[in-house]
């Protein structure tokens, strides 16, 4: 037996050309990873991480878990489509084994085995199970149908707005397995054998049809099953379906330890690629389900990066509340992304800029502990007053750093792709901080906190958010709190929740002066206030309309108070809701009894 | 005899009231609080020629007690249309015709954090001015006090897109007072625009500036802090020398704006009347039908549409009086 | 050499709306019309953390732009450090850090005259 037939040449074809260019981009972008990241590659893995990225590919490549936990429809269509698949390789492999033995048999020689296996004895397990698995992927095709007609029916408000060339793809896809049912069947009508599904369609078509017929009907069924999928593969590295394979480098090299940073690099590319544009990140975006914004969300971003379309409003027109980057089911780090991208944008080399900082030190006080406002926070004195009675109520002696005006943070340059302007100002407040000595450094802004914890470089210094300094000064008998009734509920900044891991500490101390209620969205999922710095297009109306939305999220829960540990939060709900909005900070302070 | 319901028991409320007594008909005016007289209750003078306010309440609440008008105080709208009103406590008034003289309500200057007020004992508002002066003073004399024109008006951050009128006046006025009160305190007035539309009005701003030693300082104060020794820091920009301006006082005067009614809009629903996108209750057309509403036999009389001076609300109040009565006429 | 006692009306002191190119200024504008809106007030400069350390006064700036004045533009807006207070004070609702981005994309235009 020779495997071979005429038909099978665009399958070999394809799978050739498929395999060539896989190899070839994955070659570029691993070779051209920058050297601390190679070295991570090295020497991290032939370690256990190895075995964990290998466990975690089955588990996310094929059985795509993380999907399962955000819907379990879509869940069960990308699994049988994935898995279905992988098995319906693997058994055939396995069926070819055991029918021939173990000898050499060529690649199309185990994908088109039924149409070379008419002569070999038929064993019922492998037709029975084959067929089982052909009928579990065509049910992933089906869903994929529907969900194609009516996202709603997937539960998913909106699905992605495909290009030409994925829509393609997708149509070879879609072919690809009713027509390996079609060949399989007529194989089936002309020589007997096969499952219950392609056994019993054989059956029938052999009853309706004569031999003369069915011949030349199942070899046009091969050549196209074998025509769809050789297309299919061409297709594959150049459309979406780049993720399948990807995704496994990706999860190999992200075990090692490697990240995109703030500048484009290489791995990026493996990240990209790894986008199925499956579009669970559009709902969750609140430029599309507040503002009606369909074409910024992450999958448009990523595809439009890949395909170098990118356009500066789909660059700059996102909060990076990271609400996406949560649900993500590949675990792409959509944040760094899109700010890299912003980085080629704008960040321009300018040696000289900001050389007005030199010298300049408006800080007040002395002590172990700093406190950084924020600039944010000196246009919300409340918290300011709070911070400052709590400190004098815990008796802490305190270094103000900019109290009277300071220096930016950095963070909303670095967000706007100004990462090396942003550097002069780390700089700056680092030194400044160093200069008065302090041990622990608060800050009452989450956006604050996120770049001092990520890009100052302070060892020696701890960065407390205000929320988790509070807590502590209540744990050590600090402070004393009279607990009231008041009813509050918490709006979980992006910086500080999703963006740097804190929500426990400001609940914690919510319930130590009253009951917290959550709003229907907290937490992981919680709601972006919609004046995030992030965001460079965003309009005055449009972020009323989110804080209004927010607002009224955070109204339903029946609270007297919406508390929130921001300031641009606050200020944002503030516009939205005739509610008293507060910081933390001032309903401790609110709390504290005089004998503390 | 025809009776008008009149939400609101303000200037507006009792002037209309009277109107519709002269003109034969029995006004049925529905107050919310305690007593007759709205927000003139608290004022002191009135501008631009710093007439007593309680000298023009007592003559309008006099003359509502003469005639003998029909008043419920205490008592709040809920839902109403041209025929009857549903008070809070569940009971109805009934009637032919209705004016709504709901008047405004005083910008909540707390909403603007930066500026301290409720915070900083050093910040008060023009409102709490009138109220200090009727009680014969400030609690301490200042040696520098500082007026904000534009606070909750002209400001998209606080969703008060409109200009409330009167506060540039007001701003004027009570400088004027307070340095006749203080002739040792620097006054400055910080404006974004000064609007001086009223008969009189720019006079009194000449005379304020010529006569008073007022400064005007073209700049909105961005934020307020307080000083080590007990006194208020300002920032500004000084947009005339486009420099930026800090400077220390002993008192910062909020000119809060006039904000529609919370419940304007479920009483608009109740009545089939329209919002303009102010919130405050739009007339039938700015010209003919100025004191008509969109709803049939449902008038609408001072600042329940928009902000308005005290005179303008007077002569609105007869307008819609006059309106009502020409509509009873014809049923 | 002539005596200048400042009441001249020389070129280089006024702004010569017949010569100033409008255009570019509108390029601003086209892509932000909000900035039109603006009424001077200068709550963005009273605010602001750069213009607290240095002469940057963002209100100035970009009324210059809209007049078609550019000389030093670019240096000037440096100073920004897009920290967002302004975008935060303005009462018209002015999306203050994306005009200084626009600025700063304009400035390649802007400057070569």
């Amino acid at each position: 037996m020779t495997f071979y037939a005429p038909f099978t040449l665009p399958f070999i074809i394809g799978a050739l050309a498929m395999f060539l260019i896989l190899g070839i981009k994955w070659g570029i972008w691993t070779s051209r990873l920058t050297k601390p990241q190679k070295r991570l590659l090295l020497r991290n893995l032939p370690t256990r991480r190895f075995l964990a990225a290998l466990w975690e590919s089955v588990r996310e490549a094929l059985l795509h878990r993380r999907i399962w936990r955000v819907n379990p429809l879509l869940g069960y269509m990308h699994t049988s489509l994935a898995f279905g698949w992988f098995l319906l390789i693997a058994v055939g492999w396995i069926e070819t084994l055991v029918v021939i033995g173990p000898r050499f048999v060529p690649l199309q020689g185990h994908v088109f085995f039924k149409y070379f296996a008419t002569e070999l004895p038929h064993d019922p397990f492998f037709e029975q199970t084959m067929d089982l698995l052909l009928l579990f992927v065509l049910s992933g095709v089906a869903l994929a149908w529907m969900k194609r007609m009516r996202a709603r029916m997937m539960g998913m408000r909106r699905t992605t707005r495909h290009v030409a060339g994925d829509r393609f793809a997708l149509t070879a896809l879609w072919c690809v397995f009713p027509l390996r049912l079609a060949a399989e069947s007529l194989v089936c009508a002309l020589h007997g054998g096969g499952g219950f599904l392609t056994g019993s369609l054989g059956r029938l078509l052999a009853a309706h049809l004569s031999p003369e017929t069915l011949a030349p009907l199942n070899e046009a069924a091969w050549w196209c099953y074998s025509t769809a999928l050789g297309v299919f593969f061409v297709a594959l590295p150049f459309s979406r379906y780049m993720h399948i394979f990807t995704e496994i480098p990706l999860i190999f090299l992200r075990r090692c330890g490697i990240r995109s940073s703030e500048k484009k690099g290489f791995f990026d590319h493996f990240q990209i690629e790894a986008c199925s544009r499956c579009g669970i990140c559009i709902d969750p975006c609140q430029l599309q389900r507040t503002l009606g914004a369909d074409d910024v969300q992450s999958v448009y971003f990523l595809r439009d990066r890949r395909y170098r379309t990118l356009r500066r409003r789909v660059t700059d027109h996102c909060l990076m509340c990271g609400r996406c980057a949560e649900r993500c089911p590949v675990g792409i780090d959509l944040n760094t992304l899109r700010l890299n991208a912003r980085t080629s944008l704008r960040n321009i080399p300018t040696d000289r800029r900001y050389d007005y900082l030199l010298g300049i030190d408006r800080s007040a006080g002395a002590g172990r502990v700093g406190y950084f406002a924020g600039c944010m926070t000196l246009q919300t004195p409340r918290t300011l007053r709070a911070m400052e009675r709590i400190f004098r109520a815990a008796g802490e002696e305190v270094w103000w750093a900019d109290r009277d005006g300071g220096v930016c943070c950095g963070r909303p340059l670095k967000l706007s792709g100004e990462v090396d302007a942003a550097r002069k100002m780390m700089a700056y407040n680092t030194e400044l901080f160093r200069r008065h000595g302090i041990a622990t450094l608060v800050t009452s802004c989450p956006i604050c906190l996120k770049v001092f914890r990520e890009d100052y470089r302070l060892e020696g210094i701890e960065v407390l958010h205000h929320s988790e300094y509070l807590l502590r000064l209540l744990q050590a008998g600090r402070l004393a709190l009279q607990r009231g009734e008041r009813l509050f509920t918490y709006h979980d900044p992006c910086e500080l929740g999703r963006g740097s891991g804190i929500y426990d500490e400001p609940r914690a101390v919510i319930e130590a002066i009253g009951t917290l209620t959550e709003p229907a969205e907290t937490r992981e999922e919680a709601l972006c206030c919609g004046s995030s710095v992030a965001d460079l297009e965003i309009t005055d109306g449009e972020q009323l309309a989110i804080a209004r939305d927010v607002a009224a999220s955070l109204e339903r829960t029946g609270a007297e108070t919406i508390v929130t540990a921001c300031p641009l939060c606050k200020k944002a709900i503030g516009r939205g809701t005739e509610r008293p909005v507060a910081d933390l900070a001032e309903v401790v302070a609110e709390a504290l009894t005089q004998t503390a | 005899m025809k009776r008008v319901i009149i939400i609101g028991g303000g200037i507006a409320g009792m002037r209309s009231a009277l109107r519709l007594a002269e003109a034969g008909l029995h006004p049925v005016l529905i107050e919310r609080d305690a007593e007759l007289g709205g927000k003139l209750r608290n004022w002191h003078a009135l501008f631009p020629d710093f007439t007593q306010a309680a000298g023009v309440l007592d003559e309008l609440r006099t003359a509502v007690a003469r005639r003998g008008i029909e008043v419920h105080t205490g008592c709040t709208v809920r839902r109403f249309d041209a025929r009857s009103a549903e008070l809070a406590d569940g009971s109805r008034l009934e009637g032919d015709a209705a004016i709504l003289a709901s008047g405004f309500t005083l910008f909540d200057a707390r909403i603007k954090e930066e500026y301290g007020y409720g915070l900083y004992e050093q910040v008060c508002t023009s409102a709490d001015i009138e109220r200090m002066l009727n009680e014969g003073g400030l609690p301490a004399a200042p040696r520098r006090i500082a007026f904000l024109h534009c606070v909750g008006s002209r400001d998209e951050k606080v969703c008060q897109k409109h200009c409330s009128r009167v506060c540039c006046i007001t701003g004027v006025k009570q400088a004027m007072e307070l340095k006749k009160r203080y002739p040792e305190a620097e006054i400055f007035n910080f404006y974004m625009d000064i609007r001086m539309f009223g008969p009189g009005y720019e006079e009194l701003y000449r005379e304020a500036q010529l006569h008073s030693n007022i400064h005007f300082i073209r700049g909105r104060i961005s934020e307020a802090a307080p000083t080590f020794d007990g006194r208020l820091q300002i920032k500004a920009e000084d947009t005339l020398t486009g420099r930026p301006l800090r400077m220390s006082v002993d008192l910062l005067v909020l000119l809060v704006g006039m904000r529609a009614n919370a419940d304007n809009a479920a009483l608009a629903a109740s009545a089939g009347l329209e919002l303009a996108p102010s919130g405050f209750f739009a007339p039938r057309d700015p010209f003919l039908g100025n004191v008509r509403s969109a709803a049939e036999g449902i008038f609408l009389a001072g600042t329940a549409t928009a902000p308005k001076t005290i005179g303008e609300t007077l002569n609105e109040a007869i307008a819609a009086a006059d309106a009502a009565a020409e509509y009873l006429k014809t049923r | 050499m002539a005596l200048d006692f400042g009441y001249g009306i020389s070129k280089p002191r006024s702004i010569d709306l017949d010569r100033n190119e409008f255009y570019k200024g509108n390029a601003v504008l086209g892509k932000m019309p909000e900035l039109q809106t603006c009424i001077g007030c200068g709550s963005c400069t009273a605010t602001c953390t750069a213009g607290a350390l240095t002469d940057f006064n963002f209100r100035r700036l970009h009324t210059r732009i809209r007049r078609g004045e550019f000389k030093g533009i670019y240096d000037e807006i440096n100073k920004c450090m897009l920290c967002g207070k302004c975008r935060l004070t303005c009462p018209r609702g002015i999306n203050t850090r994306g005009v200084v981005q626009l600025i700063k994309r304009n400035m390649g235009e802007l400057q070569s005259e």
